[in-house]
């Protein structure tokens, strides 16, 4: 078995045009991307930005004091003297207005457009693409902050936070609302009121998707993680059209009657692969770290988990390249077998996100996306970036490893039995 | 040590080989003889296990090998047609990977590797790659790899194909050295006729998928003991000319080329006398005019009435 990963290696170490290919070639574009992009996808240049956020206000103030009290008496068992006395002193506070302050200041208006609108109306409006996302204020938002600031627990009635799509303007509004809950806490501090309020993000009916404060995926990043799988992927090709010259040149049958097992040769075809993938993407990584600072200050566990998660993509490329070496050695055109290898390669690529953000997608593109080895990658390296949270990881790393034995499992149904390679 | 028997294969129903009938003795060198085309590779193939058989038997030492392919494996080595070879690796490099995957490891594997390089010739190029080598050069590693795990038997698919007279000289020595000082049985397949006369001790001719003839080289010239092969040289050529001397009663074929008769007759057809009377109807000059001792061109000329490069 050595001597077949050896030997795909050093074949594969030997052709100086593939190596320029799978190693310089991504990160020169890594770089020309991220210059030519830089103006237009920039997170420095968020004074450029124009987000348009729809407040839909459900609560309704007028009632709000009422509540309180109502909360006061029957759920914190507090005397009705004393309750009315904390609900005149919460007259003073408005949290509604506060956030439509905060949203209107002269500190945002500059670069957030509020929308006061009605639900219906807004989701619309979000889903044509019109506004970037959704705050809506709860019937009994006010109530609740007061009374919870007034306890000391936490409200039962939470801001939602919509969007339709994650973008760099949604992920930037989300940390905007954050901002305003500190601002909040901050003037029931002043008003010696002790409590907490958190933002709550929901995940709605209608296939809205939850975003939460984390830090910010860049489009160096993107470029980065997206040359490096694409050249991943035409690794997996390659590793395909050398099977093809082994075919031609008749070594494979020269193999089959050194009593060896035939399966050897797949299986060395695939612990190659994963080698030369995991190198591949590392190098690029690092590479394109070291120039442009792709992941600053980040922990050696993010680092760990990166290299985790490109082990798994890894495994996932071998068994596809197992599929693919399967099938040179059933086909009679081998020079039509790898066009079309490299067919799907590029159509792994479009839909898995490594020509354009896989959001830029229509949404059924996006689904589908989703369920190529690149694009489960791309998914979970995203949230890995974000959040840094295994919860968050462990269904797509679930699933590439399914993606990996899955295709093991057809290269080794689809491999031929000795005699029937063409 | 190793047959056939009635061994056959089609492929897309039509047949390719048919029924073929060959034994190898130990330490024997067997030719096979055909043009191309006419199933020596194919044959080879099934021998070697790397293709099956639509029919027949193959036996080793009374193993059938179509059940048991391991035993011929085992203690045989194929030297194919084509450079089964890595042109990016070079030649101890791809040694190491094939005697590797025979099962062979550390002494006993570099002592196979400079071995087979030393036989062939290339111990002092094994560490250029195999792309910067001379056809002829990659022909012997070709041979080289085939003798790593020091094979019983040696089966070589036309080794000589495309290469230099200095290349193939050197390859043909090195196949007569592996059978005469070594034991090594060989089966060869060529369609060069004084290759296989100059290394083999018998010969299967072939032809269509069948084996037309088999024996010894003398056995097979016997088939033309009753005949004489005539050739003629004119001052021109007649095609009436050439109708005529095909009616010569005790003409059995007649080829021309150029300007020169290539006729085969029954001994004792004197034939001479009536060539020159013939000629000089035609108003021909017969410039040359010789008896040969028959080939083994002739006798596949004789069988098949093509010659084997057609």
């Amino acid at each position: 078995m050595r001597s077949f990963i050896k030997k795909d290696l050093l074949i594969f170490w030997r052709d100086r045009k593939e190596i320029a290919t799978v190693l310089i070639l991504p990160i020169i574009l890594v770089l020309v991307l991220n210059f030519a992009f830089a103006g237009l996808f920039s997170n420095d240049g968020q004074s450029s930005l124009d987000l348009q956020l729809a407040v839909v206000n459900q609560d309704d103030e007028a009632e709000a004091m009422v509540q309180l009290n109502e909360k006061l008496v029957n759920e914190a068992s507090i005397g009705d003297q004393e309750a009315k006395a904390l609900v005149k002193q919460a007259n003073d506070v408005h949290p509604v207005q506060l956030l439509f302050e905060f949203l209107e200041s002269e500190d945002l208006k500059d670069w957030v457009t509020v929308h006061k609108l009605e639900e219906s109306e807004a989701v619309d409006k979000v889903k044509d693409g019109d506004l970037d996302a959704i705050l809506i204020i709860p019937d009994g938002f006010t109530a609740d902050s007061l009374y919870a600031a007034f306890i000391g627990g936490s409200p039962a009635t939470s801001l939602e936070y919509k969007l339709e799509k994650e973008t760099n303007n949604s992920s930037t509004l989300y940390s905007i609302i954050h901002g305003f809950i500190d601002h909040l806490n901050y003037q029931f501090a002043i008003q010696e009121i002790a409590g907490t309020s958190e933002v709550e993000v929901k995940l709605p009916e209608g296939g809205f998707e939850e975003i939460g404060a984390g830090e910010t995926f860049t489009m160096t990043q993107y470029f980065t993680v997206t040359m490096g799988v694409l050249f991943a992927l035409f690794l997996v090709a390659t590793a395909a059209t050398k099977t093809g010259v082994e075919i031609r040149e008749q070594v494979f049958n020269r193999i089959l009657l050194t009593n060896s097992h035939p399966m050897q040769f797949l299986i060395g075809k695939m612990v190659s692969t994963i080698c030369l993938v995991l190198l591949q993407i590392i190098f690029v990584i690092i590479v394109s770290h070291f120039i442009l600072d792709v992941f600053p200050n980040r922990s050696m566990t993010f680092w760990i988990g990166l290299i985790t998660m490109v082990l798994l993509l890894s495994l996932a490329l071998s068994g596809l390249a197992a599929v693919f070496t399967a099938i040179s050695l059933r086909v009679t055109d081998i020079d039509a077998a790898n066009g079309i290898f490299m067919l799907v390669i590029l159509l792994f690529g479009i839909i898995g996100g490594n020509f354009v953000p896989i959001y830029m997608l229509p949404d059924w593109l996006q689904q589908i996306g989703e369920w190529t080895p690149n694009g489960l990658f791309l998914v979970m390296l995203t949230e890995w970036i974000q959040f840094e949270e295994l919860s968050s990881i462990a269904k797509p790393s679930i699933l590439l490893t399914g993606f990996f034995l899955l295709f093991t499992l057809i290269g080794f149904v689809l491999f031929p039995q000795r005699g029937k390679a063409k | 040590m190793l047959e056939t028997i009635n061994l056959s294969k089609s492929f897309k129903g039509k047949k390719v080989v048919q029924d073929v009938n060959l034994y190898l003795n130990n330490g024997e060198s067997v030719g096979l003889l055909g043009p191309n085309g006419a199933g020596k590779s194919t044959t080879i193939s099934m021998i070697s296990t790397l293709i099956k058989p639509t029919s027949g038997e193959i036996k080793l030492n009374g193993v059938n090998t179509i059940d048991k392919p391991g035993e011929i494996r085992r203690i045989s080595g194929v030297v194919p047609q084509e450079l089964a070879l890595y042109q990016e690796l070079s030649a101890y490099e791809n040694l190491k990977f094939f005697g590797a995957i025979y099962k062979m490891t550390g002494k006993e594997l570099e002592k196979g590797i400079q071995q087979a390089l030393e036989f062939v010739g290339l111990e002092a190029r094994q560490k250029d790659l195999v792309k910067t080598y001379s056809g002829g050069m990659k022909r012997r590693l070709n041979i080289a790899a085939a003798l790593l795990h020091q094979p019983k038997i040696l089966i070589l698919d036309e080794p000589t194909v495309g290469i230099d007279p200095q290349s193939r000289n050197h390859i043909l020595e090195t196949v007569r050295m592996l059978n005469q000082k070594d034991g090594t049985t060989i089966l060869y397949t060529s369609h060069y006729m004084e290759e296989v006369e100059q290394l083999c001790d018998r010969l299967y001719i072939m032809d269509h998928g069948k084996i037309i003839a088999a024996g010894t080289k003398a056995e097979l010239l016997s088939i033309l003991s009753t005949e004489d092969t005539i050739k003629v040289e004119l001052n021109k050529l007649d095609e009436t000319f050439v109708e005529q001397v095909k009616t010569i009663e005790g003409v059995r074929k007649v080829e021309a080329s150029h300007l020169q008769l290539k006729i085969i007759a029954t001994k004792g057809s004197n034939l001479i006398s009536k060539l020159v009377h013939l000629a000089e109807q035609h108003h021909l000059q017969l410039i040359n005019f010789h008896t040969e001792t028959p080939s083994l061109e002739d006798v596949f000329l004789q069988l098949t009435g093509r010659t084997l490069r057609n």
